[in-house]
């Protein structure tokens, strides 16, 4: 039984293996990992939740699921941009949590096989930087994949001192 | 081959159903020293209690719990079969609560995935101890030693009548011999050599067999084991009738050899039963059936977003200006149903207090005979029902109250006599409902409480303001429930241990009650405890703040009102109050405090919401209120709960229309205001 | 599909015969927590075979297997006894008890005595 299902978890995740969801941060492109993708929605109604940093923008009804959401622009310290109806959310789920994730748009899903990823630079670790897990190449183009679960799990500096201000 | 006991549902019965069974056990010890003996259905019952954990922990292969159960049980066995004089009622009640404890301590460990490692070794051997110490005292059982046990001599006897009857028979003419061979591991081979016999006797008669003492000498077993088990029978049927009859019949048969003696013989009729049964179908249910937790949960979360969803549909804009009599006709009929299918929910959820409340006779027990204290606990109202959550959360503040009163209250009997007390002192644990509420009261006719010394230990730990105004008699009492208002200086075995009344108060404030605290010095304190029936689903009034929605909930609000520019105070360091009937409360403009962005800024403008928590009330100031309505309440999302911990928030809920609204905790408000974690 | 009528008082052996009994083809027609309620429900489903614990409150196995005899002179009882009732086995098999398992037993075991018992 517990065999069976460890089969058909192998073979979702052998399809998933590989498979990237790439999307565009002004001229930047980015990817994520398919496996912790569960869906893509246009840009929604935010409730704002107080004493978040800036980047949490708030969070959204979800066919009655609440999701938070995050701008990754200014997660990245890049600068806000009016959104529009370019804009999406991915909604990531990592380990049993959720996040939407707002990008300027979503471009396609790829494969990028293992040995075309590179890891980072280990210089220049900049905050964004941070995030990256490894640098795609795809053809003559390069895609920055992000790591979902820093990005999720970092408790960042910036919270804490929003909160000293406070 | 899976192995069954590795699977959930039934891990989960045996831990359920031990945990019940010493519950039970438990109440009985406690209805033993009320009355000071051991009855004869008290034995019985701890026996069987014993028996069934003994065999039910064997199952599970958690022997070291089987085992304790194993030697309570004999000791038991003894009690009910000799039923021996002068027994020392507290040291047995001492050993089985420590057995008791040993195997809920182990079961412990099992749900929390922990190894059942506990060695019982040491308890064994002094139960058994006990036991020899007992056969001693009694030598009547001394001298029966040996002899089958006097409960089961109706068995004995027959046996002995039917085995003299078998095997005393001359070796009369038979004409078949078998050898039988069981399975190994299939136990008790001398018993089922005996059922082989009983078996036999429908189709053979003038039968012998070796060894010949198969029920009363054990030690037959063995040599069943390895030399087999050897009948000699006269049959009238033939080889091929009794070799199938045998193979059929005997259970776990490793091997069968089978000798035909030649011999002359007649025929025996053997009546052939017609199988007189009818087909039947009649469906049994048990009308009982024990659910997990977590589906409830789930079940709970499903109906919560059914009444959304519900006043989604049916207050929907595109409805609006429209006619529609049938279907607000067929709308009702929903609203209705979806109520009904809330309260048969809740209902399923809702779980009497009395195995809550029966718990604490043991630690009254427990701690008055330590403390050596003369105190005897009532219970009123223990069938008040309440949700599972809150029952798992009141719990730990009920064993901590009953052990503050036992512990700082109850005094001892000689000082109670001084005072002209009776010589016990009773604690009350009381549940009553109150519609929206349960309130479970602990009443002790202990010291009371000493204002005095309630105000200075206060003061010297700087719980006091600086502006020492006239604090009422409750509110005196309600500062012991502060956090550091508890310290070290007093720990005793019992209610120190590092704990205060604040975690009382803090963990009935996380399921939404509060505490109150009365006291009457030198004749008893009084504690209240005041929890909502259910935490899912709240009546709420929803304020609005620029484009911010809140929800709070009714229980806390006094009132709602306009200011007038007039009313508002404001200190040097810029704090805003407000004067009300003479009273000055501090007033908290929400788009402020939350940095919302509104146009409504002018006191006169929006609307005040008196919100209260504790005695602490506040004034907040929204935009406007949108209405009053009942919501189910949700936690923040994960991520945002791992980031930061929003002061004043508590959670948030779906409204009708799908959007969301923050449900303000009143009680963390006022306490992050007070303590200046938040500036206004 | 045979039945079986389960007679224990814990209902954490009962939940274990059950899963095991269903597991392997039985059906398992009724329950019953002590032998009072094994008599009635056995007058009422007439189950294919009993499984019968010894030890209960109110009648015990043995007493409750006089009484299903007694009604139904062929009922297929098997008692489910713990290491140490030898006497009380005696008297149930004396008395029409067609075999006994001993606990803590295993899936293979009672299946076995069962499957035999009832001639499968």
């Amino acid at each position: 039984m517990t065999d069976l299902i460890a089969e058909s978890l192998e073979t979702s995740e052998d399809t998933q293996k590989g498979k990237f969801l790439t999307f565009l941060l002004g001229n930047e492109a980015y990817a994520i990992e398919i496996k912790f993708v569960i869906e893509m929605i246009g840009m929604q109604p935010i409730t704002k939740v107080p004493e978040l940093p800036e980047y949490v923008r708030g969070i959204i009804n979800l066919r009655g699921k609440i999701v938070p959401v995050m701008d990754v622009r200014l997660r990245f310290k890049k600068e806000f941009k009016e959104y529009n109806d370019r804009t999406c959310i991915i909604v990531v789920d990592v380990d049993d949590i959720l996040l939407g994730l707002i990008v300027d748009n979503i471009s396609e899903v790829i494969s990028i096989p293992d040995e075309e990823i590179v890891p980072p630079p280990e210089i220049n670790k900049c905050a964004e930087n941070k995030y990256i897990k490894g640098i795609g190449k795809v053809g003559s183009n390069v895609k920055l994949i992000l790591d979902c679960k820093k990005l999720m799990n970092e408790k960042d500096i910036e919270a804490v001192t929003q909160e000293r201000q406070l | 081959m899976s192995d069954i006991f590795g699977n959930d549902p039934m891990l989960d019965m045996f831990i359920f159903e031990t945990a019940q069974l010493i519950e039970q056990l438990e109440q009985s010890i406690i209805e033993i020293e009320r009355v000071n003996c051991y009855t004869e259905d008290s034995i019985n019952e701890i026996f069987r209690i014993m028996h069934t954990i003994k065999s039910s922990s064997a199952m599970m292969h958690y022997e070291n719990i089987s085992l304790i159960a194993h030697t309570i049980e004999d000791l038991f066995y003894f009690l009910r079969e000799e039923n021996p004089e002068n027994i020392d009622c507290l040291k047995l009640t001492d050993i089985v609560l420590e057995g008791a404890d040993f195997i809920k301590h182990e079961t412990d460990k099992i749900v929390e995935g922990r190894k059942s490692d506990g060695d019982g070794s040491e308890l064994i051997n002094s139960i058994r101890d006990y036991l020899s110490e007992l056969k001693l005292n009694n030598p009547q059982a001394d001298d029966e030693e040996g002899k089958r046990p006097s409960k089961n001599e109706d068995a004995g006897n027959i046996l002995e009548d039917c085995s003299n009857q078998i095997s005393s028979m001359d070796f009369p003419n038979q004409n078949y011999k078998a050898v039988v061979y069981f399975e190994e591991g299939c136990q008790m081979e001398n018993v089922r050599a005996f059922l082989v016999i009983n078996n036999l006797k429908e189709i053979a008669e003038n039968i012998s067999y070796v060894p010949e003492d198969i029920i009363d000498n054990d030690d037959s077993i063995e040599i069943i084991k390895n030399n087999g088990f050897l009948i000699s029978f006269k049959s009238d049927r033939s080889y091929k009738e009794i070799h199938e009859f045998l193979s059929h019949n005997v259970v776990f048969l490793k091997e069968l050899e089978l000798y035909e003696i030649k011999l002359g013989g007649y025929r025996q009729l053997v009546a052939d039963n017609q199988d007189s049964k009818e087909p039947q179908f009649f469906s049994t249910r048990q009308s009982i059936i024990s659910v997990n937790v977590h589906k409830l949960d789930k079940l709970m979360d499903l109906v919560g977003e059914l009444v959304i969803s519900e006043a989604m549909v049916l207050k929907n804009p595109d409805l609006n200006n429209l006619v529609l009599n049938n279907f607000q006709k067929s709308a009702r009929q929903l609203q209705k149903i979806t109520g009904e299918l809330q309260d048969a929910v809740m209902s399923i959820r809702m779980v009497p207090l009395s195995a809550t409340f029966q718990r604490m006779n043991r630690i009254v027990r427990d701690m008055s005979k330590k403390l050596e204290k003369e105190v005897r606990l009532e219970l009123i109202g223990e069938e008040t029902e309440v949700d599972k959550n809150i029952i798992d959360h009141i719990s730990d503040p009920l064993m901590h109250l009953i052990r503050n009163s036992i512990d700082h209250g109850i005094e001892k009997s000689e000082e109670r006599k001084a005072k002209n007390k009776p010589e016990f002192g009773t604690i009350t644990l009381e549940a009553k409902n109150t519609g929206g509420d349960v309130l479970i009261i602990v009443k002790d006719d202990g010291r009371g409480l000493n204002k005095e010394s309630i105000l200075s230990k206060a003061r010297k730990n700087g719980l006091v303001g600086k502006t020492e105004r006239e604090l009422t008699d409750k509110e005196i009492y309600s500062l012991i429930l502060m956090a550091g208002f508890s310290t070290k200086e007093e720990v005793t075995e019992y209610s120190g241990r590092g704990v205060g009344m604040d975690v009382v108060n803090k963990n009935i404030d996380a399921i939404g009650g509060t505490v109150s605290i009365d006291s009457i010095e030198g004749e008893g304190t009084e504690i209240t405890l005041k929890i909502p029936l259910t935490l899912a689903i709240i009546d709420s009034m929803t304020i609005k703040t620029g484009e911010s929605l809140f929800s709070v909930p009714i229980t806390s609000i006094r009132e709602s009102f306009k200011a007038r520019n007039e009313d508002i105070i404001i200190d040097s360091e810029g704090n805003e109050m407000i004067m009300i009937r003479g009273q000055c409360y501090a007033a908290v403009r929400l788009y402020e405090l939350y940095k919302i962005n509104t146009e409504v800024k002018n006191i006169t403008d929006g609307i005040m919401l008196m919100v209260e928590n504790n005695g602490d009330a506040l004034c907040i100031f929204a935009d406007e209120i949108i209405g009053e309505q009942e919501v189910v309440i949700k936690a923040l999302p994960g991520y945002i709960r791992n980031l930061k911990k929003v002061r004043g928030l508590s959670g948030c809920t779906l409204l009708g229309d799908g959007s969301i609204s923050l449900i303000l905790d009143v009680g963390d408000l006022t306490a992050s205001l007070k303590e200046g974690r938040m500036k206004i | 599909m045979k039945k079986v009528l389960i007679v224990d008082d814990a209902a954490f052996m009962r939940l274990t015969l059950k899963t095991i009994l269903e597991k392997n083809g039985f059906e398992v027609a009724g329950e019953a927590e002590n032998g009072a309620v094994a008599v009635k429900k056995y007058k009422e489903i007439k189950p294919d075979i009993v499984t019968m614990d010894i030890t209960m409150p109110i009648m015990d196995g043995v007493q409750a297997l006089k009484e299903i005899k007694t009604f139904d002179p062929d009922a297929r009882i098997v008692m489910i006894s713990a290491v140490g009732q030898k006497p009380f086995i005696c008297e149930a098999v004396m008395s029409g008890a067609k075999s006994f398992i001993v606990k803590p037993f295993n899936e293979k075991h009672l299946v076995k005595v069962l499957s035999q018992v009832l001639g499968m």
